[in-house]
């Protein structure tokens, strides 16, 4: 299973493949983007790109010399026909320095560079919700050679997919940064903090009233009441359980360490550590987590010990116990079930 | 590309209907009423039953009275307008596809509305197509099916062929946000619906029509989509929607709240949630919460160039959200 880490500048390379990384992700805003569109949104995110093009060229250079693999995202949801054009060339550009791979989220663009016919993989971002096996094949035939699942599958549904259309490469979130809401279908964007932020962080209050208009009943309010306050919850641990770590430096935060036996049990050959804003430290302490993981499952293919010492890693019993902060909750299920059967 | 045509499922004719009689009102819902469509958006087909004595093609306003609605959405004389097409399902959640039962009951309640019918059809995982096959089995030839997942499209296309596909709102991407203060922030990310390659993508797929929202700051180039026929959503846009649903958690156990596939008690049905944020100057746009999607209504300001575009005859399809909205409605 590959580690697939994400870069943001040059100098973090070295230290993140020392860590134990396999493959990096990274955006450049060409000049000439900025020239024509006055923005720096070739992605999802505007920022956290590398500073300029010179230095994707260096970055697949030393990834080369490293014998790691690097892919260049281009994860908006939509682009114009002139942005589409400027990508193109910007794929072009990439192919010529030997990238492994680009990261697409807009059918459009998939299409058009699958059409091209370059040497590198196309893979589909988790931007473009591919829940199905329908979507999987829809998105194969453009051109995509790996599907990075989105957010919140259920390792079920993942297995489900990859046998249904195996001959794709899979990749799945391992490690940080939980979206809240859909995120292939989220039209708002990410203001600065002072007006409202995300979407999801922006500080909404909540009334609820029955559709039929009756009042809420008090146990209906109390109910209420109590759901929010565990949506909160969710929430802290959604966003990094408050971007905390250990005093090892492990970042808390969504993890899907414990499901790692269950992914590569499903096909699925590569798991990503989101947050390409984060700090060099968190990316790499992240990396190790991960690294640290495999290399144990590696030496020993039995889950449950495997789930003992990923817990391990973290003095995090409570956190992990809450379900709340994992990507896979279903494997914290299903050994209570075995631990409850066993003993009744 | 081509997409092999596969013989697929073949569609079951109901015994109580004829498809010439199916086909004939499919064609006048799309004639009918002058230039503009009119729609009405069920999610709750149960709805049906409060509207089934006004009679074929009844006046919006007499349908939206009966579903709750105080006032038209739209001033001006679109309230008399004639709904010839109902829209069913929902467009967000899986979980509440209808049942092939309570379709085929649909099938009859539209028939004494003389209305068309539209399949609306959400973002869906393997269970949610599993789910989706039987309903797009029921449907005649020629039926209308929204789709918000490529895969769902691609399902139409190879097994479906004579169903026709709407690209629906999920899939059409722009920015909605809500809060943006000024239209300069939607230019970060234009929304790409002239661009050739989109329009080649789409007609690959024999989609010809595409739904839409209106952004705050709208111009009129959002209008533009070159030949397909343009459906617009009243009065709400939706912003995003979540895979968790948050009112779906209320009856769920603490640890099973908020994971992916939880179940729910259709509790969306019950409850809409009204949204709030601090803010200085103006008053914002309203904002609500059905389900796992949080919508905004659109402003007297953002119907300006909708009623333009309209005049101009770019959009030819208006659909009124019926019972998914934020009026609160007495239980009949």
């Amino acid at each position: 299973m590959n580690i697939v880490a994400p870069l943001s500048k040059l100098e973090e390379i070295l230290p993140l493949a020392a860590a134990g990384a396999d493959e990096f992700y990274c955006s450049v805003v060409p000049g000439a983007w900025m020239k024509r569109f006055g923005t720096s949104a070739v992605s999802r995110r505007a920022f956290s790109n590398l500073s300029q093009e010179a230095d994707l060229e260096a970055a697949v250079t030393q990834c080369r010399a490293l014998g790691k693999r690097i892919s260049l995202v281009m994860n908006a949801q939509h682009y114009t026909a002139e942005q589409l054009d400027c990508l193109l060339e910007l794929a072009r550009a990439f192919d010529r320095l030997g990238g492994d791979a680009v990261i697409v989220g807009d059918p459009v663009l998939l299409g058009c560079i699958g059409s091209e016919g370059f040497g590198f993989g196309l893979h589909l971002s988790s931007i473009a919700s591919c829940r199905n096996a329908e979507t999987a094949r829809f998105y194969q035939e453009l051109g995509a050679t790996r599907v990075i699942f989105p957010r919140d599958m259920t390792l079920k549904e993942i297995g489900r997919l990859t046998k249904a259309v195996p001959d794709l490469e899979y990749e799945a979130f391992v490690l940080n940064d939980g979206c809240v809401f859909e995120e292939g279908v989220c039209h708002s964007i990410h203001l600065p903090r002072n007006l409202g932020g995300a979407i999801c962080m922006d500080r909404y209050s909540y009334t609820y009233a029955r559709m039929d208009r009756a009042d809420l009943s008090p146990s209906e309010t109390e109910a209420l009441a109590h759901n929010d306050q565990r949506y909160l919850k969710w929430l802290w641990y959604r966003f990094g359980c408050g971007f905390s770590v250990t005093d090892a430096g492990y970042p808390f935060g969504p993890c899907g360490l414990c499901a790692l036996p269950a992914l590569r049990e499903a096909g699925v050959t590569a798991v990503k550590i989101a947050g390409r804003d984060a700090p060099l430290t968190r990316k790499e302490k992240s990396v190790e987590l991960v690294r640290r993981t495999l290399d144990r499952m590696a030496a020993d293919r039995d889950p449950a010990r495997l789930m003992d010492y990923a817990q391990a890693l973290r003095p995090s019993e409570r956190q992990c116990a809450s379900g709340y902060m994992c990507y896979y909750p279903e494997v914290l299920r299903q050994r209570a079930s075995r631990v409850i059967a066993r003993t009744g | 590309m081509v997409y092999p045509v596969a013989s697929g499922p073949q569609r079951a004719l109901s015994s109580t209907r004829k498809e010439g009689e199916v086909q004939s009102r499919e064609a006048r819902a799309d004639t009918a009423g002058g230039s503009v469509q009119t729609c009405l958006s069920l999610t709750d087909l149960g709805m049906l039953t409060r509207l089934d004595d006004l009679g074929p093609r009844p006046r919006l306003a007499d349908c939206l009275e009966r579903l709750g609605w105080k006032e038209p959405p739209l001033s001006g004389d679109y309230p008399n307008l004639r709904v010839t097409r109902v829209y069913l399902g929902n467009e967000f959640c899986e979980r509440l596809l209808p049942t092939p039962a309570a379709l085929r009951s649909a099938y009859a309640a539209l028939r004494a509305l003389d209305a068309g019918i539209t399949l609306v059809t959400p973002l869906l995982t393997d269970s949610g197509l599993k789910r989706l096959r039987p309903l797009l089995s029921i449907l005649e030839e020629g039926c209308e099916v929204v789709v918000n997942d490529w895969g769902g499209l691609r399902l139409l296309r190879t097994a479906y062929p004579g169903l026709r596909p709407v690209l629906g709102r999920q899939l059409y991407k722009m920015i909605k946000d809500p809060r943006m203060p000024s239209a300069q922030w939607s230019r970060l990310h234009p929304h790409g619906g002239r661009s050739a390659p989109f329009q080649q993508l789409l007609k690959g797929f024999d989609v010809a029509q595409i739904e839409m929202d209106l952004p705050p700051f709208i111009g009129p180039e959002q209008f533009q989509v070159g030949a397909f026929a343009l459906s617009v959503h009243l009065p709400y846009a939706y912003v995003v929607k979540g895979r968790m649903c948050r009112i779906g958690s209320l009856n769920q156990p603490d640890q099973g709240k908020f994971v992916a596939g939880h179940g729910c008690e259709k509790e969306c049905l019950s409850y809409v949630t009204r949204l709030a944020r601090p803010r200085s100057g103006e008053p914002g746009l309203v904002e609500f919460q059905r389900g796992n999607t949080q919508f905004y209504r659109y402003s007297a300001a953002m119907e300006a160039p909708l009623r333009e575009a309209l005049e101009q005859g770019q959009v030819q399809r208006l659909v009124f959200a019926g019972d998914w909205n934020e009026h609160r409605c007495p239980a009949q």
